[in-house]
């Protein structure tokens, strides 16, 4: 199965984040690290609350998250429908490290799951979540 | 009048606000209706004053037929409202089950300029493309022109393909349209509309004034870019010759006629049309058609021989106020060509005149300000920024370091991202924070600030700030962050540059309701160069003058808190003398009177 990871970030006005705030070099770090897991056969998604906010109400703990810290505790990281961090752009071993626990025990001697074994989790093949 | 000569079937006018794009359109909307053609004109513009022009109530969902002119038809369109509704089609279904503060960060990141920008193309391109709603015209004229910066969005696969086909990893400043992915093909065939020189001709408007025939190069430049090459130059608001003497007459005729001189190179090939000044703005049918047809123009009336008396302060009661305060910070604020750099530097030098310490920071590009460095009193510290250079540091260090790893089609994007006018805004803001710090101790005046929506972007990052502040148990409430700065009056005082005209005023406005949102309350309004103030004789600068009278009062009466009033200036305010001449202008008519 492939290993999915779903970002929900705070409000932006463009994903580039140029507009408005200072630049925040943790952000491109973020996405170039995304696209590279994505290379690795990882399949990624980002969702922006400003541009589609039905994504976060589908999502009960997501949800949760933004009601009981105002916002403050985005971005939500979730690996195969399982929120594994909130508030804080994880660095590139972190996100290494929660796609191979993700995907079992016998993925985890490669860097990186491409051929998944794992069944497990609430998502099958099709993606549910 | 020659932009009217065999017309092709779409007329854009484009230009700053205030420069006459309305009028110009409307004029040749009529023209062309009288012709015996068909034609629809199209306001694109948020302060719209089509219905004024005209005199009947016109719309957004239907054409209006204008009495009078049987085959014209007018359509007003706000794109501020279409921008509304988009948010409200994101936010609505999710408004109650957020928390209050989430809401408002939403709002605000689907509030800023890109989003009314693209929503008012998105207008365009039905009117472009969509045949069933446009066959039965023979023209369709529009007021206004989607810029450069919306053109090259809409030409990048990139800005598309990231978002609107993967809707994965970005948005760009087309992020507004998200899910609209069914308009692409409409959107191509409307660039292709507007480049199109068979069918399109681009009508550049502007005011024989140097800075303004600036502006219009590089609109003009950046158009061609795009391949938009059928593009025709008026120049509106030459001074005709008269018979008076008036100083101030043949001090703008003369003005008008070095500006056009010197115009840029690329716009000196351009066709070209002069359009007189006019005594009243053109409002009904027959003034619209006397201004392309002047032998039907009705004889100035020779009705007012004296200016309207104005009863408004000048600038230095202004200063005396900001003086009483010891210190703090001066934001000079407006739109582009109201005279934002010149106020600025008055309010410095009348500061400075009276023993306080002053540092002036401006953005003007042009030498007027160095003239300034050289004769400057010592407690008068004086530099500049440049936002071009600004931006471009900014601008690299935003390649450098999001840029770095994305692949050729990404780095376009955020390229264009970059260009968007926020870009700008925020570059100039981080520069003038440095100077900002200093305003506990001295004065600081600076001739920009930053809009409302940026300043709220900004706090998004300040809130975080404070957050944390708050977490490490600070609890001396203490920290300030820049937004609350600029949002104590006591700190801050933010004055709004405004014209004496219609949109001008419209346009300080709309800053103004901008600003609020933020929680920033402008302190006063400064009108600028008016001619009810300067005492002309000539007919018709009286006329012009005496036209000023409703737009001052409207200042006065519904926007601002304070307001003060400068004089039109017979030449360029350049040194001390000058500037302090502007904020004293009784003075200055004695000085003149003896020199």
């Amino acid at each position: 199965m492939m290993t999915r990871i779903d970002v929900f970030d705070p409000p932006m006005c463009c994903s580039t984040g140029v507009c408005g705030t200072d630049v925040d070099p943790q952000l491109s770090r973020f996405a170039a690290d995304l696209d590279w897991l994505a290379q690795q056969g990882v399949s990624v998604r980002r969702y922006n609350l400003a541009q589609e906010p039905q994504a976060f109400m589908a999502n009960e703990q997501v949800q949760a998250v933004v009601n009981e810290t105002d916002g403050a505790g985005l971005p939500v990281i979730v690996v195969n429908g399982r929120m594994m961090s909130q508030g804080v752009y994880l660095t590139r071993e972190q996100l290494v490290s929660l796609v191979q626990s993700a995907g079992g025990a016998e993925s985890s001697t490669s860097v990186m799951p491409n051929a998944a074994k794992q069944t497990s989790g609430c998502c099958g093949p099709e993606g549910c979540c | 009048m020659t932009w009217l000569d065999h017309p092709g079937r779409f007329f854009f006018f484009t230009g700053k606000g205030g420069v006459g794009k309305t009028s110009l359109a409307c004029a040749t909307a009529v023209k062309l209706a009288d012709a015996g053609k068909h034609v629809l004109l199209v306001s694109t513009d948020p302060a719209s004053n089509l219905s004024q022009v005209f005199g009947v109530s016109i719309g957004s969902s239907k054409p209006r037929q204008i009495p009078g002119v049987p085959n014209l038809c007018a359509l007003n369109i706000d794109p501020e409202a279409a921008a509304k509704s988009y948010r409200e089609k994101i936010i609505d279904p999710v408004r109650e089950s957020m928390p209050g503060k989430v809401v408002r960060d939403m709002e605000e990141q689907l509030s800023g300029a890109c989003t009314t920008e693209i929503a008012a193309f998105d207008e365009f391109t039905t009117l472009l493309t969509d045949d069933e709603h446009t066959c039965g015209y023979d023209h369709i004229i529009f007021d206004t022109a989607p810029t450069g910066h919306t053109l090259r969005l809409m030409k990048l696969p990139a800005a598309w393909s990231s978002f609107i086909e993967s809707n994965e990893s970005g948005a760009s400043c087309l992020g507004p349209l998200a899910g609209l992915e069914k308009q692409k093909e409409r959107y191509a065939e409307a660039v292709r509309v507007l480049a199109d020189a068979e069918q399109t001709r681009l009508v550049l408007v502007t005011r024989p004034e140097q800075a303004a025939l600036r502006e219009a190069d590089r609109t003009r430049g950046e158009l061609e870019s795009l391949g938009v090459n059928n593009q025709w130059l008026v120049i509106n608001g030459m001074m005709p010759e008269s018979e008076s003497d008036d100083p101030l007459a043949q001090a703008m005729r003369q003005r008008g006629k070095d500006a056009v001189d010197a115009m840029p190179k690329g716009l000196q090939s351009q066709s070209r049309d002069t359009v007189d000044l006019q005594g009243h703005n053109l409002l009904g049918v027959d003034a619209l058609r006397a201004l392309l047809d002047p032998e039907q123009a009705e004889q100035t009336e020779a009705g007012e021989a004296a200016p309207p008396s104005v009863d408004v302060p000048s600038l230095s009661a202004l200063v005396d106020e900001i003086a009483s305060q010891g210190n703090g910070l001066v934001m000079v604020m407006g739109k582009g060509g109201v005279g934002k750099t010149t106020i600025a530097a008055a309010v410095a030098v009348e500061l400075a005149a009276r023993g306080e310490p002053v540092h002036l920071t401006t953005t003007d590009p042009a030498a007027h300000v160095e003239q300034l460095i050289d004769e400057a009193p010592e407690n008068l510290q004086v530099d500049r920024i440049d936002p071009e250079a600004e931006t471009q540091g900014y601008s690299e260090q935003v390649m450098a370091t999001k840029g770095r790893d994305l692949d050729e089609e990404g780095r376009k994007v955020l390229e264009e991202d970059l260009r968007s006018p926020c870009t700008e805004e925020v570059a100039v803001f981080h520069a003038f924070s440095r100077v900002i710090r200093e305003a506990s101790k001295k004065f600081v005046v600076v001739d920009t600030a930053p809009t409302g929506h940026t300043l709220l972007l900004l706090d998004a990052t300040g809130s975080y700030h404070r957050e944390v502040m708050r977490n490490v148990g600070d609890k001396s409430g203490k920290i300030t962050t820049p937004m609350m700065r600029l949002q104590d009056p006591k700190q801050t005082k933010m004055l709004l540059v405004t014209l004496p005209e219609t949109t001008p005023v419209l346009e300080a406005a709309q800053l103004q309701d901008d600003l609020r949102r933020a929680g920033v309350e402008p302190w006063a309004w400064v009108i600028n160069a008016s001619l009810a103030a300067a005492g002309p004789t000539d007919p018709l600068l009286v006329q012009r003058a005496a036209g000023e009278v409703d737009q001052i009062e409207s200042v006065k009466r519904d926007h601002a808190e304070r307001i003060a009033i400068v004089p039109w200036q017979m030449d360029e305010p350049v040194g001390i003398d000058h500037l302090r001449a502007i904020a004293r202008p009784s003075e200055r008519t004695e000085a003149s009177a003896t020199g």
